[in-house]
């Protein structure tokens, strides 16, 4: 009988291989738990995970995650993340989080709330930012074909906020442009997506040609694109093509009235921190403040714009 | 003309047999009570839907995580409850026979022994078919109800914060996809088929067991083990790259050729996350099954014919 046992295992191995191969293929079966995840869940809970219910011990896990979020033990709190995304990397869920508890939370915490000198404050923000830049990525690497994931890091990735704790600017449009790009491209991916695309690509120095085309294309699909920063933009954009163009007319044009017209780009002038593009605003301004009969002493372009962040005031440096 | 061929000869005498034995060991084991773990499961799912465990979550998702939490309550409770009932309403079939003498009634009367033991595996299969139909049916229950709370609140959200259409539709397809449907009656699918396999292996085990515990106990190492077997089988296949020994080499290669490979019912997780097992998939899983429960029935035959009683 064990030699008729050990043929039919020989026998099933042909079957048991393609099959494996067809499962993993399809995504269906989980990566190997590898050794330093199984010591970091215990023993019960590699013996639970290992019994096929991964799932399972990730959601005790969240849980644990946050009771250490509400306790604010960043450290921990990452390393928890690590460990769920590993035993469940397909859960967009734990990536988003993840990332926003290092990116966001932990990141605030040591902006205005840690009890440590400015400069290992500041390190600690800049690191929590970067981590929560790379947990998202590791995210978009296991799950290619979530548009959410690419969405969140170029969310991420354009938050004024942000910006200083990475590289510089221009490279963070870049890869924000190029997130929204790979996000726009899944099929089930909302329209917001191209539009955001636009609007990190319309901040990358060098690529207003392209934004440009882009801008042009959003806005002829239709009523929906026709958001004031779109409108903005294309403003903007067709004014740095072309620097004769009456920017005050088009303006109006694009946004159907003075005072919309008006409204919108006041509050685009203000936009400071987020470093959009202001070719021809200011130009567009005077031009639509003299047809409002607007006083030059109340004029918008009077009253300094709002300061970026800055790091340096910020930490006390 | 019938009356003078054999019993064991008769057409159809096979099924009729083990269907009749299988019917008994059913009613046997729902005597024994064992259904009342489906109230344990009942609290479980319905604690699962109504605790408001702590998540981390936008105010926008409107409490959507939590359908992922009743999916992996509830799907990993059945796991668990299924493997345990597989292993240890088999580990108690045959001892109880012997007790109760039934045992030796029955094989007085012309049943093959083969007839008996897959009499006896129908009727624990039968126990677990019900079992997670029941607890099949509370989780989609408790599932359809919480996701109609979370798409009403989706719905309120949306429209207080004016959001448009295409960003609704897609928040609340997210959502349905998230609730009840036909890709999470595919995991409860894997889940029946390795508590099968499991069922197969403890009627193995308790033909040459001693006692109830001892086949439980093995049962259970066994099923633990198994989800190692695919590691021991690439260890053998990589034919000592690292420079592993040929003892280690050879005891992989047993451990791969005995024991069934359970990471392959693992697919339960990735429906969990959102995934859709392809019919075409399940089918081979499904198959896959089929052959571990033979392979193991017929090898409980040769012990159990050998068998002195």
């Amino acid at each position: 009988m064990a030699a008729g046992l050990l043929a039919a295992g020989a026998l099933r191995m042909t079957w048991e291989i393609p099959l494996t191969h067809l499962l993993r293929g399809q995504e269906l079966l989980p990566p190997r738990l590898d050794t330093g995840t199984r010591e970091r869940i215990g023993q019960t809970s590699s013996a639970v995970a290992l019994g096929g219910l991964r799932t399972l011990v990730a959601t005790f896990l969240n849980l644990r995650a946050h009771t250490r979020f509400t306790e604010q033990r960043w450290g921990e709190l990452a390393l928890l993340f690590d460990t769920i995304t590993d035993l469940a990397p397909r859960t967009r869920y734990y990536w988003e989080t993840g990332s926003w508890h290092q990116a966001y939370n932990a990141a605030s915490h040591h902006l205005n709330d840690s009890k440590l000198p400015p400069l290992r404050r500041r390190e600690a923000w800049r690191s929590s930012i970067r981590a929560g830049r790379a947990f998202l990525e590791r995210g978009i690497r296991n799950n290619p074909d979530d548009w959410r994931l690419h969405a969140a890091l170029g969310f991420l990735l354009t938050d004024p906020n942000k910006i200083p704790a990475l590289r510089d600017a221009d490279d963070c449009f870049a890869a924000a442009a190029e997130a929204y790009r790979r996000a726009a491209e899944q099929p089930d991916a909302l329209g917001y997506v191209r539009r955001s695309m636009l609007y990190a690509l319309a901040r990358v120095d060098g690529r207003q040609d392209e934004a440009l085309a882009l801008a042009r294309a959003l806005h002829a699909e239709g009523a929906r694109n026709h958001t004031p920063t779109l409108l903005c933009l294309l403003l903007v954009l067709e004014s740095r093509a072309d620097p004769r163009l009456d920017t005050g007319r088009r303006a109006i044009e694009l946004f159907g009235g003075e005072r919309r017209a008006y409204d919108a780009l006041c509050n685009h002038w203000r936009r400071t921190r987020e470093r959009f593009p202001v070719d021809g605003v200011a130009a567009a301004l005077r031009s639509i403040e003299a047809r409002l009969g607007i006083p030059e002493s109340e004029s918008i372009l009077k009253s300094p714009p709002p300061a970026p962040f800055d790091p340096d005031q910020a930490f006390g440096n | 003309m019938n009356a003078h061929v054999p019993a064991g000869k008769r057409r159809g005498g096979h099924v009729v047999r083990i269907l009749t034995i299988g019917a008994h060991a059913f009613t046997q084991l729902a005597r024994m009570k064992v259904f009342h773990f489906l109230a344990l499961f009942a609290v479980l799912a319905i604690a699962s839907n109504f605790l408001n465990l702590p998540q981390h979550e936008g105010p926008e998702s409107a409490g959507a995580a939590v359908l992922r939490s009743i999916k992996s309550w509830s799907l990993g409770a059945m796991t668990l409850f299924s493997v345990v009932i597989a292993v240890a309403a088999t580990a108690l079939l045959i001892p109880k026979d012997i007790e109760d003498r039934t045992l030796y009634t029955i094989l007085a009367k012309p049943v093959p022994r083969i007839d008996y033991l897959a009499g006896r595996l129908l009727g624990v299969l039968l126990l677990l078919f019900v079992s997670l139909l029941a607890m099949d049916l509370l989780m989609t229950a408790v599932l359809q109800a919480r996701t109609a709370i979370v798409l009403g609140e989706q719905r309120d959200m949306a429209a207080a914060l004016g959001w448009p259409h295409d960003a609704v539709e897609s928040l609340l397809a997210e959502t349905r996809a998230a609730g009840p449907g036909w890709p999470l009656q595919g995991a409860v699918a894997a889940v029946f088929v390795r508590a099968a396999v499991m069922a197969s292996i403890a009627l193995l085990i308790s033909t040459f067991s001693t006692s109830t515990l001892f086949t439980t106990v093995v049962g259970l190492l066994v099923y633990f083990i198994g989800h190692f077997q695919a590691d021991a089988r690439d260890f053998w296949l990589q034919g000592g790259e690292a420079g592993e020994g040929a003892a280690a080499r050879l005891a992989s290669l047993a451990l791969a050729l005995v024991l069934p490979d359970f990471q392959l019912f693992n697919v339960i997780d990735a429906v969990i996350e959102g995934s859709v097992v392809p019919l075409a998939t399940l089918g081979r899983l499904v198959l896959a099954g089929g052959y571990y429960v033979v392979l193991f029935t017929l090898a409980s035959w040769f012990i159990f014919a050998e068998k002195e009683i």
